[in-house]
């Protein structure tokens, strides 16, 4: 059992605490789902879970918590990982050693566990997780999933009551996402493990909870119950719940096969023609890629690469992680050159002309906002880049609006949520006006109403006959925002096509409500609803 | 299927590294102290080519092995780059190559074929020590080697195994945040424009550095100490006092007393003696257990003898002549170095272990 009764928590400096007069109760054997906005609380109340909060971050804390009987305010968290085992967003940042089986030994060996018990909790351990195979593989040779796996295992060695995880699935593609919840699922079923993790992703994990936590921040109480019940009182939803939610369907679908009965009952009218994709193909091209191939430390990325982008396009490169969407993104902004065949930008060789030459039309965002941000405010942020490319300093307070970051255009960017960050990372790039735009994986760690904001800003650009060009495991951002999906297999492009053609025809790369519906007129909520007025 | 051929996939590095890390860790000390006592370039070479083996034999099929190249190339640059430094700066000799106008102050005078051939050398012994601490590292794992730590020193291996791993992670990011500004429009033009690429640097490495230790913190890393009881914990304390109260006596009577210094000496010794039993006190305290013994083959043990072989014969050979490992070109020397086949003889068992890897295919 866990209990919060009365729990208020600050972080050292804070002017005001995150948690406030939280009280909750946590059942044995349940799996409990956190959500909430970015910056709501999430985390710290995970990390309350452990003791983390307040051993490793300080601050200020009252009322009391117990988690199986033992309080983590008064027990260190090395204390507590034997009742608790706590698994991060990151699967790098968390190992501590090179190979599997010496990682999943680790926690053992620290608590001075005989040679033969750690021995068998090795073998339990990767049978339950499945990962087996994996036991004397390199950590860097892993998959996304397989790592975030391997780090699960490693905190169950202990045999935790408690798994805690904090967005577990945020850096992952939908098929290691997909590994990774089977696998709690089972945990929690055949062992009773109490597992408690926080997404933002919900359409990934919500038929896996049996309960939700909604925390709205600001110190206003919780939200909790049953996943229906949570979500018709709530808007951060995912798109099948949202669609349930107009359609006043009782109760909230949670999953496909939830959502289809009363999706047969609807009487859809043709949706009207859209302009057509092919339209675009008239437009002058931006970029033309020829047999790309690209290679590095005797990995082959890129093998023989065809694309052609016409002027005013949006496109998702799509694909598992390690399938070369990152390097074919460098490769479009010339921080990559290839190693055979050619990158054309609006007829410029990538390899013959300078990169300022290129970065005056192509405006690239990276994974990792942190790579770019270092002033002291955000509105400091977008002068540098404009400064940089020798434009002047004003007329560009107009981008803080529509991305939602107006109040914060003078706080310390890296003060800010992740989500916040993407946003100001994103602003920066478009400071300097550039015609192309690529973002790579531009919503890890964000949550809905900052990824309208997102989608909002790139619909806008586009209209403005930019080309859009983002890479993402995200097929709901990718169903809402693009024309045009590029799906990257091995390095090599295995699909390329209009995002409705594509959606509808793939099993993984399809948004919610397209697989509910299967007809590539209905990708979005949207569609379907513009279809039934 | 012309460009499968040209980007042919290197094999996977799943495997573990081969061989038991304390048979390296002595062939790697061996071939180290072989390299800094030996100037000779014929024996430097027979080093050379061992450690170049135990590189490419070890290593096939690791994409780590690869990574490596970069530092071999830089220390031959070092190399290059010794050679015009010494004959610039040394004068001495009689094979004049040609003459620098004598007022260019430093460089001016004679440069001489035995100052190129000093140079050549001098660069060569700090190539080759490279090469043995790439081959070293190619074929032992971090993670294995802080297993070799006693109890007591554990933490801080575990501390330094990490900052070696955050070594690379943190020149990725430096790469990432480099090519993230230079797209942005960011050129060097003073020494603000430092700041966009330090900051996020310092930032991210900070903000990984936390992100470790809450996950090192979580599963109970940080200390499982065993009861002493006060007796026990005053005689540590007072032994680890009188160790270092000895150390600093020996210290000053070697410094001072010159007539006695063997008793500086022996007070350095038994101080020596009573701070590792200190350590030793403190380290049974530390309660944690290993999860694998590493195995120890018929290899290793043929790693240790010709590594110890290798160690005793280069010591021995040193302290009976100096000269005899040396090589000084300049007059009266002759520029031609001597070469006893037995040395070398003996040198050569330091490929064995590449010789033994290459024959399993990069196993022991």
């Amino acid at each position: 059992m866990i209990t919060f009764e009365h729990v208020t928590y600050a972080y050292p400096g804070a002017q005001r605490p995150v948690l406030s007069d939280l009280n909750l109760t946590i059942v044995d054997g349940e799996l409990v789902l956190v959500v909430g906005n970015s910056g709501a609380g999430k985390s710290t109340l995970l990390r309350c879970l452990n003791g983390l909060v307040p051993h490793f971050y300080g601050g200020t804390i009252s009322g009391t918590i117990h988690v199986q009987g033992l309080d983590p305010v008064r027990a260190q968290p090395r204390e507590m990982s034997t009742v608790v085992g706590f698994v991060f967003q990151d699967p790098e940042a968390q190992f501590v050693v090179d190979t599997v089986e010496a990682e999943l030994a680790f926690a053992m060996e620290n608590h001075a566990l005989p040679q033969a018990t750690m021995r068998k909790r090795i073998e339990e351990v990767l049978d339950q997780l499945s990962i087996a195979h994996l036991r004397d593989r390199r950590i860097n040779t892993l998959s996304g999933g397989e790592k975030q796996r391997v780090a699960i295992a490693s905190v169950l060695t202990l045999e935790p009551k408690v798994l805690v995880l904090d967005e577990p699935t945020s850096q992952l593609d939908p098929q290691a996402a997909e590994e990774v919840l089977s696998a709690l699922q089972k945990l929690n079923a055949d062992l009773g493990l109490t597992i408690i993790l926080s997404e933002h992703r919900l359409e990934r994990v919500v038929q896996y909870a049996e309960r939700l936590i909604y925390l709205p921040g600001e110190g206003r109480p919780p939200i909790e119950g049953a996943p229906q019940e949570v979500l018709s009182q709530i808007d951060l939803v995912p798109p099948l719940v949202r669609l349930g939610k107009q359609l006043d369907w009782e109760p909230l679908p949670l999953t496909i096969k939830d959502a289809r009965r009363r999706a047969a009952e609807l009487t859809l009218r043709p949706a009207p023609a859209e302009a057509s994709h092919a339209a675009l193909k008239q437009a002058p091209v931006d970029i033309l890629v020829e047999d790309l191939w690209h290679a590095y430390d005797g990995h082959v990325a890129l093998k023989g690469i065809n694309i052609t982008v016409h002027q005013g396009e949006s496109v998702a490169v799509m694909g598992r992680n390690g399938s070369g969407k990152t390097t074919l993104l460098k490769q479009l902004v010339g921080l990559l050159h290839p190693r055979r065949g050619a990158v054309h930008i609006r007829g410029m060789d990538t390899r013959r002309v300078p990169l300022e030459q290129i970065i005056s039309l192509v405006g690239y965002v990276p994974q990792n906002p942190n790579a770019l941000l270092f002033a002291d405010t955000v509105r400091e942020e977008l002068a540098f880049t404009r400064r940089s490319h020798g434009l002047t300093d004003e007329g560009r307070d107009p981008l803080l609006a529509p991305l939602g970051l107006t109040e914060h255009a003078e706080r310390y960017p890296r003060d800010l949520s992740v989500g916040e960050r993407q946003r100001v990372s994103l602003a920066a790039i478009l400071a300097a006006e550039p015609e192309i735009i690529l973002l790579d994986e531009p919503t890890r760690g964000i949550d809905y109403a900052q990824k309208q904001a997102l989608m909002r800003t790139l619909r806008a650009e586009q209209h403005k006959g930019h080309t859009v060009i983002l890479s993402t495991h995200d097929v709901e951002l990718a169903a809402a925002s693009v024309d045009r999906v590029i799906i990257l297999g091995d390095g090599e492009v295995v699909v390329d096509g209009n995002v409705r053609e594509v959606m509808t025809h793939s099993m993984v790369f399809s948004s919610q409500i397209n697989k509910l519906l299967r007809d590539d007129a209905y990708l979005t909520v949207e569609d379907v609803l513009r279809s039934l007025a | 299927m012309e460009h499968q051929t040209s980007f042919a996939l290197s094999q996977s590095e799943n495997e573990l590294k081969p061989g038991n890390t304390l048979a390296w860790l002595i062939w790697a000390l061996s071939a180290a102290v072989a390299t800094l006592l030996i100037r000779n370039p014929l024996y430097l070479a027979v080093i050379a080519l061992g450690a170049w083996l135990v590189y490419l034999a070890v290593g096939q099929g690791q994409s780590v092995a690869h990574s490596w190249t970069g530092l071999i190339k830089l220390g031959a640059v070092v190399w290059l780059l010794a050679i015009p430094f010494n004959a610039l700066m040394l004068h001495q000799g009689t094979h004049i190559l040609f003459r620098l106008p004598g007022n260019w102050p430093l460089v001016g005078g004679a440069i001489t074929l035995e100052a190129v051939l000093y140079g050549v050398v001098s660069g060569f012994a700090l190539w080759t020590l490279l090469l043995v601490f790439v081959g070293f590292n190619v074929a032992v794992d971090a993670s294995q080697l802080l297993r070799l730590m006693p109890p007591f020193l554990y933490q801080a291996g575990v501390v330094t195994s990490i900052a070696v791993t955050f070594m690379p992670q943190m020149l990725s990011s430096a790469t990432e945040i480099r090519e993230a500004q230079q797209v942005r429009g960011h050129r060097f033009r003073g020494w603000r424009d430092f700041l966009p690429l330090v900051v996020p640097l310092l930032t991210t490495s900070f903000e990984r550095a936390i992100q470790l230790a809450e996950s090192m913190e979580s599963r109970g890393f940080g200390g499982q100490l065993a009861e002493m009881s006060a007796r026990q914990s005053n005689g540590v304390r007072l032994t680890m006092l009188l160790g270092l109260a000895l150390l600093l006596g020996g210290l000053l009577v070697r410094s001072f007393w010159a007539s006695i210094s063997w008793l500086g000496v022996l007070l350095m010794i038994c101080a020596a003696l009573m701070l590792l039993c200190a350590f030793y006190w403190f380290g049974r305290r530390v309660r944690r257990s290993h999860y694998r013994r590493a195995r120890w083959r018929r290899a290793d043990t043929a790693i240790v003898v010709v590594s110890l072989l290798v160690l005793a014969t280069t010591l021995l050979v040193r302290a009976a002549n100096r000269l005899s490992l040396a090589y000084y070109p300049f007059p009266p020397y002759s520029l031609v170095p001597e070469f006893n086949p037995w040395i070398g003889a003996t040198l050569v068992l330091l490929s064995l272990p590449g010789l033994l890897s290459l024959l399993r295919g990069g196993e022991l």
